[in-house]
């Protein structure tokens, strides 16, 4: 029998029981592409993150003034579908691109060259083009159809996006982790209890979920502002000391209410008071849309928990019945030490497959939310709704590609990344792939 | 073993001083919520003793409650669906303070796990957490138990490591549990359960799931930790040849009861009860041609098998689960009441059903003092 050829730079065996000690090597940077995932997200991150305060803050003219539009809402609709500055102009775009001049401009350039602004306007070739061209306006990545900036777009909806996307997936993954893991852990009724409270979440459609918590949400910080219902509370009880004093008499604060409403001139009178103590809060518009984003991410994180609650309790019940668990009790290891030191380690595989497929799914959410008009509301940006704008800019007469490219070639870029991450976290967590 | 050596060893049994022993189980009950049918009564009425430097072997089939009684004694049966019904295991701590296992707190109960009882489990391909260097895992063991620096416990660990034939500890403790091979593991398991000094084992099953080989190191090893370190232990085991090789005391078990319980010598030269010959007769022995082997069910099922104890004229019949009881049965008002443990010659004991002639006998844990080790040094 043909024995096969050993090669010959390859040393010989030995036995087991000498085996030298193995070269360990360091378990975060066993996957290239986990290292190429993560410096993508990174760069993604500090790029659009870092970026914000400019993306936010507001625009100027052309002569430097700050117009008190954010800047990736400003724009005209004159310079609006304008292809990226880097692609091949047909006529129509040159011609649009010249209109989009200011006018001051225009005048100037014909006045220094000797010709008619008509000319100027006309321009599609040769000497009169060359005139024109460096006053275009000009963007990287084009312009939508109300001629904003859509890098600048982009780079604001990213932040957003990202913010939403790993906030949401973060809250999802520790609420269902914990509820999963503790309801396992315990076992018996609490467990049931608690994976039946998840069975009638489910049941609910999560859309009506996520626009209750909005609409709570929206009617709390209305009250913070206006204090309208602090302001009727103090109003009847007003009235209930009045009427105490007149008549003597104790009446409730229902009583108190019809009272007010027909009086109208006590009405009146109380509620320019009631205005003075509880004057009306302002509320940045920053500060509104922070809090909108907010009230988003808690409501797509509160509600894509359950799915990582059920895939948690899964685990945990077949690993609280492993021996290493019993084990431990036996050396004297309490529950609490148990649960922290022995299960949630053997849960990262899990949970880290599962946070790298819910960032994705939020972002995608975010998207899908905005579009009915909750969270994310135009005109600010995020990476799913300019997207969804793109989809409906594209036609068969003029394409404006950019406009669904650019955000779909990001949103693809960061998802790659992201499960790029999760598969070499997943290695670095699990012992037995370690190469020797 | 050979006739011989069982008689020497009985000719040299002499009175032993008497001393404190380490664990006693007294009139242990266990019972398991069956859903909508009635509880499983998985431990009835045990009773039994250890001493310290001393191997109890328990044996008996599965399901007669051998691990039950183990894990009762740490309070590792899961509650619910378990439950005590009764009794008490009295244990003599390091400092001389006698307490009752099975009431203990659980703050209590974690000083005495690990510390003062170790455990060391049937599967060591499971026993092991997949996510730690087994260094990682007898350092966890010591510091539970022992304030030491992370040194220290390191030092400890290699210590104990090497104790129990792990060749290159320093190199090793760094290794995961799947680069072992199943004995070593079980060896990883050992030098956990060893690292705090504990002052009894219970080894369930400890050898159940490795080879021949590597059986008979981890016995050895077992035995000579046990001499080395004055630790009693509780061998639960199925495998008859390993209780002759290893124990001092056998307790025999079924259906939650103890049916037989002598030194080894005496159970293996004479078992009194037909259960226990059942299992000694279903042994094949070499240089004999048999076409098949005695069953345990051949024994049992022949009526003059129970008429062979000491008192058998006068009604000791040993007990049996699945016959009907003697006429003359007292059954008393209380659970196990038609059962009694007793002492049926000198260091004896044998379950006997609660007849006429033992009606007035009370239950005591049965108690002997023996070891083989005591008898080869004299």
């Amino acid at each position: 029998m043909a024995m096969p050829e050993r090669k010959n730079d390859e040393p010989e065996s030995i036995s087991a029981i000498r085996a030298p000690e193995r070269s360990r090597d360091n378990p975060l940077t066993r996957s290239l592409a986990g290292i190429l995932g993560m410096g993508v997200l990174v760069v993604m991150l500090i790029v659009c993150l870092g970026s914000l305060p400019w993306t936010l803050g507001s625009a100027m003219d052309s002569t430097g003034q700050a117009i008190g539009v954010p800047r990736y809402d400003a724009g005209s609709p004159k310079s609006g579908r304008l292809p990226p500055s880097w692609w091949v102009y047909d006529e129509q775009d040159i011609e649009r691109s010249i209109r989009a001049i200011d006018p001051d401009v225009l005048e100037r350039i014909a006045k220094e060259n000797g010709v008619e602004v008509e000319e100027l306007l006309d321009a599609c070739d040769g000497a009169m083009l060359e005139l024109v061209e460096p006053h275009w306006p000009r963007y990287w990545f084009g312009s939508d159809m109300l001629g904003r900036s859509l890098g600048v777009r982009l780079l604001a909806g990213g932040g957003i996006s990202l913010t939403i996307g790993i906030a949401a997936a973060l809250i999802s993954v520790s609420i269902g982790t914990l509820y999963g893991a503790i309801a396992a852990y315990m076992g018996g009724k609490i467990d049931a209890v608690m994976m039946r409270a998840v069975d009638v979440l489910y049941g609910l459609p999560y859309i009506l979920l996520v626009v209750l918590l909005a609409v709570a949400s929206d009617a709390m910080v209305d009250e913070w502002v206006t204090h309208n219902k602090a302001k009727a509370k103090w109003m009847q009880q007003r009235v209930v000391e009045m009427q105490s004093q007149d008549t003597g008499e104790a009446i409730s604060r229902a009583d108190a209410r019809v009272i007010l409403g027909e009086d109208q001139r006590l009405y009146n009178e109380l509620m320019a008071q009631a205005v003075q103590k509880y004057p009306r809060r302002e509320l940045s518009a920053g500060a509104r849309t922070m809090l909108d984003v907010l009230t988003l991410l808690v409501a797509i994180g509160g509600v894509s928990w359950l799915t990582m609650a059920r895939v948690i309790r899964g685990q945990v019940l077949s690993l609280k019945n492993q021996q290493f668990v019993e084990a431990a009790r036996a050396i004297g290891s309490s529950s609490t030490r148990i649960f922290v030191r022995h299960l949630l380690p053997n849960l990262v595989g899990a949970i880290v497959v599962y946070a790298t497929l819910a960032v994705p799914q939020a972002i995608l959410q975010e998207s899908f939310l905005s579009f009915l008009g909750i969270g994310v509301k135009p005109p600010l940006p995020s990476w799913g709704n300019l997207a969804a704008e793109g989809l409906g800019e594209l036609n068969t007469y003029r394409s404006h590609w950019w406009l669904l490219f650019f955000p779909c070639l990001l949103l693809g870029v960061t998802l790659l990344a992201m499960n790029f991450v999760g598969e070499g976290l997943r290695e670095a967590f699990d012992p037995k792939r370690q190469r020797g | 073993m050979t006739e011989s050596t069982i008689e020497q060893g009985q000719s040299l049994t002499k009175p032993v001083v008497a001393e404190q022993p380490i664990m006693q189980v007294n009139n242990l009950a266990v019972s398991f919520d069956n859903g909508s049918g009635p509880r499983i009564q998985a431990v009835d009425g045990v009773r039994m003793t250890v001493y310290p430097r001393q191997t109890l072997a328990v044996v008996g089939e599965s399901g007669c409650g051998k691990s039950v009684t183990a894990m009762s004694s740490m309070q590792l049966v899961p509650r619910p669906p378990g439950r005590f019904d009764r009794g008490e295991i009295r244990y003599c701590m390091e400092n001389g303070k006698i307490v009752n296992l099975i009431e203990l707190g659980e703050s209590e109960m974690r000083q005495i796990r690990g510390n003062e009882i170790a455990m060391i489990f049937q599967e060591p391909m499971t026993s092991l957490n997949p996510v730690y260097t087994v260094g990682d895992q007898i350092i966890e063991a010591i510091t539970l138990h022992q304030d030491v620096t992370a040194k220290e416990a390191m030092q400890i660990a290699v210590q104990a490591m090497s104790d129990v034939g792990i060749p290159d500890p320093q190199g090793r403790i760094k290794a995961y549990p799947h680069q072992f091979s199943g004995g070593m593991r079980q060896r990883v398991m050992i030098a956990m359960a060893l690292a705090c000094q504990p002052r009894l084992l219970l080894a369930d099953e400890p050898t159940t799931a490795l080879d021949v080989t590597i059986q008979a190191q981890i016995l050895e090893l077992l035995k000579d930790l046990k001499s080395t370190r004055d630790m009693a232990v509780m061998l639960i085991t199925h495998d008859l040849g390993v209780v002759a090789e290893n124990a001092d005391i056998v307790c025999v078990m079924y259906a939650g009861r103890v049916v037989e319980f002598a030194n080894v010598y005496d159970l293996y030269a004479h078992p009194m009860h037909p259960y226990t010959r059942g299992l000694l007769a279903s042994i094949p022995t070499v240089h004999t041609k048999l076409d098949r082997l005695t069953t345990i069910t051949e024994i049992i099922d022949n009526p003059e098998e129970f008429k062979r104890l000491p008192e058998a004229d006068q009604g000791v019949t040993p007990w049996w689960p699945w016959h009907d009881a003697p006429v003359d049965l007292c059954k008393r008002d209380e659970p196990a009441g038609d059962y009694v443990l007793r002492k049926v010659a000198k260091d004896h004991w044998v379950g006997v059903w609660r007849t006429q002639a033992v009606k007035d006998d009370e239950s005591s844990p049965p108690e002997l003092a023996f070891r083989i080790a005591d008898q080869e040094s004299h």
